[in-house]
């Protein structure tokens, strides 16, 4: 399900963005935000707070540095980095703790 | 903009969602509601009663009235459709309407054969006018086909004849009476010409049998694939349904329904009866276009418009009838954008200067947020040394240069970005004006300035198409953005030139709508420039 959502949000990364030159207020950028949202938190609340978040995007508010917030059962067993192999662990986001199980997702910044 | 400042997070955060659903609903609201039908609770309660029995008689009923319906019946729907064709049928016309309107020609078969609407505008340089009832239309308006296979054989190959062979209206209501002998009964079909352009048709049958009567085909003058072509229905609740042409499912059927309107970009055939409604029938023809049907029994009238869809000329009908205009998808939002271009233009008189004014306005309405982001961008120029620095020292790693430059402007409460949403809304604003330069038959030849005739045509010299480029990159050139990726600021140099291109066929209006704003966009820029520096010379002094 959060499939289509995310390839519609990398196609529009890849081609549209230019319409608006770069003008988001934020990073991560609206569209980078509603991705990790996608990636990490159920749809629903990944919908919801993707759509706050571009009506928060305007001159009323001072834009910056804005990391989503999931919720997520540290018990799941859904994790947060994937094995490139058996020894090394690439890490792709950093949980910080917010209150009971909402967390800060912070994406690592690409190594060269 | 000290209030801006004042306000909390979730205070502005609330305005922002208000002005963005403010947006949205308001112009909704603006809209005349549909005023409830006197027989409304009646006729819900009989559409749902009726709607399961009559759904399942009606392809047979339909099948039977219509060529091409049904295999089975084939043989009988055949041969009614042959006498239909024969060219002295078509050719016979036993009457003539002229009014101010329109010329209207009636066939032997009791059907309107030719309609030519006289709408100075759309008549060639030869003085050919349009026709809304094409010669090779699958059904003409007033056609009449019997359920009984045999009598609408029958009816199809006898001839009506009329009371009177021409009838000129200016002022007074004419009555013109066709009647057609049939073995087992006679058709009389009361044609009251009326001279506000509409006119009224009455069926009387010597005796009961069911039969249907058709609006007629869309007509086929603008018929192309960007607009709406086929068949509205407005339902007995007052909502629009929309038959397209090659997606008709050939046995859909609509209870007291008070509007079917077969319609082409600008132009419409169609039946309607706010006070008791009608039963339509929809089939199918091989094209799978939507054929539209009433269903009658033995007395019946109906009013009947065939003409352009002008709003004004609905309106003055009945307000309702202004439903008829489809502006597809984007309805919701073009018909308000369409209601504010009519206001201004009935003020300033010229569709262009309207669109023109349109443009300020919006601007004006966003000008709260331009106003404070751009001050907040000139606090900005004093941060450019440590702009640049950031700049240099994350060269090649883009996403961690936009974290530091972000930490940077929230630092010093100063953001050059205009933000998603401003720029999300101009697509639906975008959209709406464009459906409404598509399909209102207003802006049809609606001309602006020198060499602008046609707003809803492409610019023949390309002057406004180059002239939006130019803003676009004088704009761009202007405005600070955030864009790292030199892939991605090649592609930002090029877009003005490929919108160029883009837009050299979109409709005039359109490129004049996106040049204004690039204009404005600016303008603005200049100005609020100019209120900082006064500002920064006032401190000093």
């Amino acid at each position: 399900m959060r499939k289509p959502f995310l390839a519609l949000l990398t196609f529009y990364q890849k081609f549209l963005t230019v319409l608006g030159y770069g003008s988001c207020r934020y990073y991560p950028t609206c569209s980078e935000y509603a991705k990790w949202q996608f990636q990490k938190n159920n749809l629903f609340l990944a919908l919801f707070h993707s759509t706050l978040r571009i009506l928060r995007c305007n001159q009323l508010f001072p834009g910056g540095i804005d990391y989503p917030v999931v919720k997520m059962n540290l018990n799941f067993k859904r994790v947060c980095y994937h094995n490139a192999n058996a020894n090394k662990i690439i890490v792709q986001f950093w949980l910080v703790p917010k209150e009971g199980n909402s967390f800060y997702l912070i994406k690592t910044f690409k190594r060269k | 903009m000290t209030l801006l400042d004042k306000m909390t997070q979730q205070q502005r955060m609330l305005l922002a969602i208000v002005l963005s659903i403010l947006f949205f609903v308001v112009y909704d609201f603006m809209l005349p509601k549909p005023k409830p039908l006197p027989v409304d609770a009646n006729a819900t309660a009989v559409t749902q009663s009726a709607t399961t029995p009559a759904a399942n008689s009606a392809p047979a009923a339909v099948s039977n009235a219509a060529p091409q319906a049904a295999a089975g019946s084939a043989s009988a729907p055949v041969q009614t459709k042959a006498p239909a064709q024969t060219p002295a049928a078509e050719s016979n016309t036993i009457a003539e309407v002229h009014t101010k309107d329109y010329h209207m020609y009636i066939d032997a078969l009791g059907r309107v054969s030719k309609f030519e609407v006289l709408i100075e505008k759309f008549k060639t340089a030869e003085g050919k006018l349009p026709n809304l009832v094409s010669a090779d239309a699958p059904v003409k308006p007033l056609e009449i086909r019997f359920s009984d296979p045999k009598l609408n054989n029958e009816a199809f190959k006898t001839e009506y004849t009329a009371n009177q062979s021409k009838v000129v209206v200016s002022d007074k209501q004419t009555v013109l009476t066709l009647t057609q002998e049939l073995s087992s009964l006679t058709v009389i079909k009361e044609i009251v010409v009326k001279p506000d352009g509409t006119y009224d048709v009455s069926v009387k049958l010597s005796n009961p049998s069911e039969y249907f009567i058709s609006p007629g085909f869309r007509p086929d003058e603008q018929a192309d694939m960007y607009t709406f072509k086929g068949v509205l229905i407005r339902k007995a609740d007052g909502t629009i349904e929309t038959i397209e042409d090659g997606k008709a499912q050939g046995n859909e059927v609509f209870m007291k329904a008070n509007i079917i309107a077969a319609s082409d970009r600008y132009f419409t055939n169609a039946f309607y009866d706010f006070q008791n409604g009608f039963d339509v029938y929809i089939t199918k023809d091989a094209k799978e276009d939507p054929l539209a049907f009433v269903k009658g029994q033995q007395e019946m009238k109906l009013h009947v418009y065939s003409g352009a869809k002008d709003h004004e000329k609905l309106k003055s009908i009945d307000p309702r009838m202004t439903d008829i205009i489809e502006y597809g998808f984007f309805t919701f939002l073009a018909k308000p954008m369409f209601l504010i271009l009519k206001a201004i233009y009935d003020f300033v008189g010229n569709w262009g200067w309207a669109i023109v004014i349109t443009t300020i306005l919006l601007r004006l309405v966003l000008f709260p947020l331009t106003y404070k982001g751009m001050v907040s961008m000139n606090r900005l120029k004093e941060l450019s040394p440590k702009v640049k620095e950031i700049q240099k020292k994350y060269k090649g790693d883009p996403a961690k240069m936009n974290a530091k430059m972000m930490e940077l402007y929230k630092k010093h409460n100063a953001n050059p970005m205009g933000g998603c949403l401003p720029m999300l809304l101009q697509i639906p604003v975008f959209f709406a004006i464009y459906r409404v330069l598509l399909n209102a038959v207003e802006l049809k030849h609606a001309p602006w300035i020198g060499w602008i005739h046609d707003l809803s045509a492409m610019d023949p010299y390309f002057i406004l198409p180059v002239l939006m480029a130019g803003t676009m990159f004088w704009q761009q050139h202007i405005t600070p953005n955030n864009i790292t990726d030199p892939m991605q600021e090649k592609i930002m140099k090029f877009l003005p030139l490929i919108f160029m291109f883009f837009f050299v066929t979109f409709p005039a209006g359109l490129t004049l709508y996106w040049f204004v704003n690039n204009l404005f966009g600016v303008a603005q820029q200049y100005y609020v420039n100019s209120l900082f520096a006064k500002e920064k010379a006032a401190k000093k002094g």
